[in-house]
């Protein structure tokens, strides 16, 4: 079970050898409430709340991950034990591959999934709503376009094409992301991505579902023995968390989709966000909206995070899908392609794997 | 799979110590000698030998029932009872 620690002043700490939280109650009673760290996987802690070094040594003794979040959900650090997922052997190889032809494979195995997974999100909104199939069939057309040109790209080096890829990919997400837009409510309707801060309900959540997902697959590198730093197709710089932001993209469609039913079945309300003024980059994100233009933001709230870590929780490891002739829930899923990417990067395996699809 | 440990333990050090030993191993104290919750084969194993030992044979007695999940489904519970959810870890996430 995860702990999620986000109300100022509250405390972590051990207790009997069990972790012990406590915080003040409205009444001003100490509460507290102990959890076993048999049962414990994760700890995910906002700012304004506090840990003791003894619950991060029990921590450390069962594997259970500590997670220091930003308020939009991204996880700004962890702490976790310094041995590695596996042998060193996968982290060589992985700097190998990372320069030749076979990196941009994999990349193009990547973004084609993603896009695969995109469109496969799209029919399934096509069952439902058959008044706006025209405009659906169109978007799909487009998108499988964007797929041939992916699929095509050669180069002898990620770097050789990795602009025209990353044109690609953006086209493809904003096809996309229209298309949401488009068949939800009017009052849920956005215009485009934004982040830091979101402009709208809808980017919010997405952004914080995002957050949790990079969380998520982050700890999955490491458990397989990847470095989660050294990317393919994502920059190298300073602290960026590159394979991360490269393995994420045939998931990012199960953050989507948990979002897009909340929000489809009018889950969400006012009371779920609120208004935030500015962000770390000072607004938007060059090219997600028009220059000049100064939009409010829009951040979750006490009630919008739970509502959305549990639909994400319940979507991730309650709902197992059929996947390479095994029933399995999502996580899973990502563990064994995780393992199963390191595995074909040290020759145990032969072939390219099928990627999830939705 | 879910897990009742039930216990009449005489010596009062002991008995605490029994209900820590539940606690740390992931069960819930459902009533004052009473534990409830979803354990591995290993994780019960281990607490069956931690409970051997601490308890005296002559004088205590210890239960540890298994139960299977539809089992607990046609549990009644009345009152100020156990959350179901809670024990069998179909809740995946805390808010404080």
């Amino acid at each position: 079970m995860q702990l999620h620690i986000t109300t100022y002043g509250t405390y972590l700490h051990v207790k009997d050898s069990m972790f012990d939280v406590r915080r003040k109650g409205d009444d001003g009673r100490v509460l507290s409430a102990t959890y076993s760290a048999e049962k414990v996987t994760h700890i995910l802690l906002a700012t304004g709340t506090s840990l003791s070094t003894d619950a991060v040594k029990l921590a450390m003794r069962h594997n259970v991950d500590i997670v220091f979040l930003e308020r939009d959900g991204d996880p700004m650090g962890r702490v976790w034990h310094a041995k590695l997922g596996s042998t060193t052997k996968i982290r060589k190889r992985q700097l190998e591959v990372s320069l030749g032809a076979e990196g941009l494979r994999w990349v193009r195995t990547w973004l084609l999934a993603k896009l695969d997974n995109q469109a496969g999100f799209i029919r399934s909104l096509k069952k439902h709503r058959l008044q706006h199939s025209a405009y659906l069939d169109d978007k799909l057309a487009r998108l499988d376009a964007l797929s041939v040109s992916i699929s095509t790209l050669d180069g002898a080096r990620v770097a050789d094409v990795a602009d025209t890829l990353r044109g690609l990919e953006g086209t493809a997400g904003r096809l996309y992301f229209e298309t949401l837009s488009y068949v939800l409510p009017a009052d849920y309707q956005f215009n485009g991505r934004s982040s830091r801060p979101a402009h709208d309900a809808f980017n919010a959540f997405l952004n914080y579902a995002y957050g949790m997902l990079y969380g998520k697959v982050e700890k999955t590198l490491m458990l397989a023995g990847l470095d989660p730093y050294v990317g393919f197709l994502h920059r190298d710089d300073y602290n960026q968390l590159s394979m991360v932001y490269d393995f994420i993209e045939p998931y990012r469609g199960w953050a989507d989709e948990v979002v897009f039913r909340l929000f489809s079945a009018k889950k969400v309300n006012k009371s779920h966000v609120d208004a935030v003024s500015g962000g770390r980059n000072g607004g938007a994100k060059a090219g997600e909206s028009t220059p000049g233009e100064s939009t409010p933001g829009v951040s979750l709230n006490a009630e919008g995070k739970p509502l959305l870590v549990n639909a994400f929780n319940e979507f991730m490891d309650n709902d197992p899908i059929r996947y390479r002739g095994r029933n399995l829930v999502r996580s899973h899923c990502i563990q064994l392609d995780a393992h199963q990417f390191a595995n074909e990067l040290i020759g145990k395996t032969g072939g390219m794997p099928e990627l999830t699809m939705l | 799979m879910t897990i009742w440990v039930l216990y009449d333990i005489v010596n009062d050090k002991a008995r605490s110590k029994a209900a820590k030993r539940c606690q740390q191993a992931g069960l819930y104290r459902v009533q004052f000698s009473c534990f409830l919750g979803t354990l591995t084969q290993n994780q019960k194993d281990t607490l069956q030998l931690q409970l051997e030992e601490l308890i005296n044979e002559e004088t205590d007695k210890v239960y540890i029932f298994p139960m299977s999940r539809s089992e607990l489904q046609q549990t009644v519970l009345l009152g100020q009872a156990f959350d179901r959810k809670l024990v069998t870890d179909e809740i995946r996430a805390l808010f404080f």
